[in-house]
């Protein structure tokens, strides 16, 4: 089957069957959205929570503000019912907490936004694995809409 | 980002290296240390994981956020071979294993290393450079790098330099990100004489 890795700020998508793979989460989210019936799958690798004047060129992914109608749009472009979309997600770690003793860290405002963004679309969030130290690697499976993610020395578990 | 800014980030990293490298020259207890050639690259955000040894690679990343006349982030990245074999040099542990003691044995050479880097740009400049203490993490190359980025706010380009040193025949890789907020930058070019970068 054939695997799309999706890096930092980008979308992939595969209809029917194809494994959507993003290596390497650490305090960004990967997202995945899925309409079962018309087995349609896209995964989003979000960078920060909110997009800004000054990057304006960036793709719509690297945002959760943009990124995650940009995914709906894509899956809706492949077939998929906007009503039926069902997302997981994972990441939005903290890998130096000492670092960000006062403030909120990075994953987690990613976390905060992305379940924001994803409940003001109305897709409700099925399986997730976030916040922790640690980073992650998650898998997509979208001929049977199975989500995995790993930590390193690990083994895969499914969300 | 163009030539010019390259080449002089190439040359402030040339000087902070050197620092480092007498630095922990020092730590190693006089053990002959020697440098080679750091090279710079400036790569899109989304690729620099790649550069590192791949997103999947454990690594050993050292971070640091600087304040003071200049703020921005510091990083200091190492394989996890590498890191193995500084530990093994400076604590004596041979076990293949980061434990508590070997992270904080590796929180100290980043800060000793990250500080001598910047007291050498402060000297040169005389702007105020001050490193938090370090953040150690040891984890997948992909999920330390973009930490590193989302927390500098890096959204497009950033100059790794790669550097090499020798000590007792073996050879050690580490990757040193300097990441001053754009104003500071131009600050730090003023000051040493480049006007347009």
């Amino acid at each position: 089957m054939t695997e799309v890795f999706v890096n930092m700020g980008q979308i992939s998508s595969f209809k029917t069957q194809g494994i959507l793979t993003t290596v390497g989460l650490g305090s960004c989210i990967g997202v995945t959205m899925y309409d079962a019936v018309a087995k349609v799958g896209v995964m989003g690798h979000i960078f920060l929570p909110k997009s800004r004047a000054k990057d304006s060129s960036a793709p719509p992914g690297k945002y959760a503000d943009t990124g995650i109608p940009a995914m709906i749009d894509e899956a809706v472009k492949l077939g998929a019912r906007k009503s039926r979309l069902q997302a997981k997600m994972a990441g939005g770690a903290n890998l130096f907490p000492n670092l960000s003793a006062n403030s909120t860290s990075i994953g987690q405002q990613n976390i905060e936004a992305v379940t924001g963004h994803l409940d003001k679309h109305g897709i409700a969030i099925i399986g997730k694995d976030v916040a922790g130290g640690h980073g992650r690697k998650m898998r997509f499976f979208v001929d049977s809409g199975i989500v995995t993610v790993t930590a390193i020395g690990k083994e895969a578990v499914e969300i | 980002m163009n030539e010019v800014k390259l080449d002089f980030l190439k040359e402030l990293a040339n000087i902070g290296t050197g620092h480092a490298t007498t630095a922990l020259s020092q730590m190693l207890s006089g053990r002959l240390f020697q440098l080679v050639v750091p090279d710079a690259q400036m790569l899109p955000f989304s690729q620099a994981a790649e550069y590192v040894g791949g997103s999947e690679q454990v690594v050993v990343g050292i971070f640091v956020v600087v304040s003071g006349d200049v703020k921005g982030h510091m990083a200091f990245l190492l394989p996890l071979d590498s890191a193995l074999v500084l530990l093994r040099l400076l604590i004596g542990d041979d076990s293949g294993e980061i434990d508590d003691l070997a992270r904080s044995a590796l929180q100290e050479l980043g800060n000793i290393m990250i500080t001598s880097y910047l007291n050498a740009l402060s000297k040169m400049t005389d702007l105020l450079m001050a490193p938090s203490v370090p953040g150690v993490a040891v984890d997948m190359a992909g999920a330390v790098w973009e930490s590193v980025l989302a927390g500098a706010q890096v959204t497009n380009e950033v100059t790794v330099i790669r550097t090499e040193f020798f000590a007792d025949g073996e050879s050690i890789e580490g990757n040193i990100i300097f990441l001053p907020d754009d104003d500071d930058f131009e600050k730090i070019a003023r000051l040493l004489g480049l006007e347009d970068v």
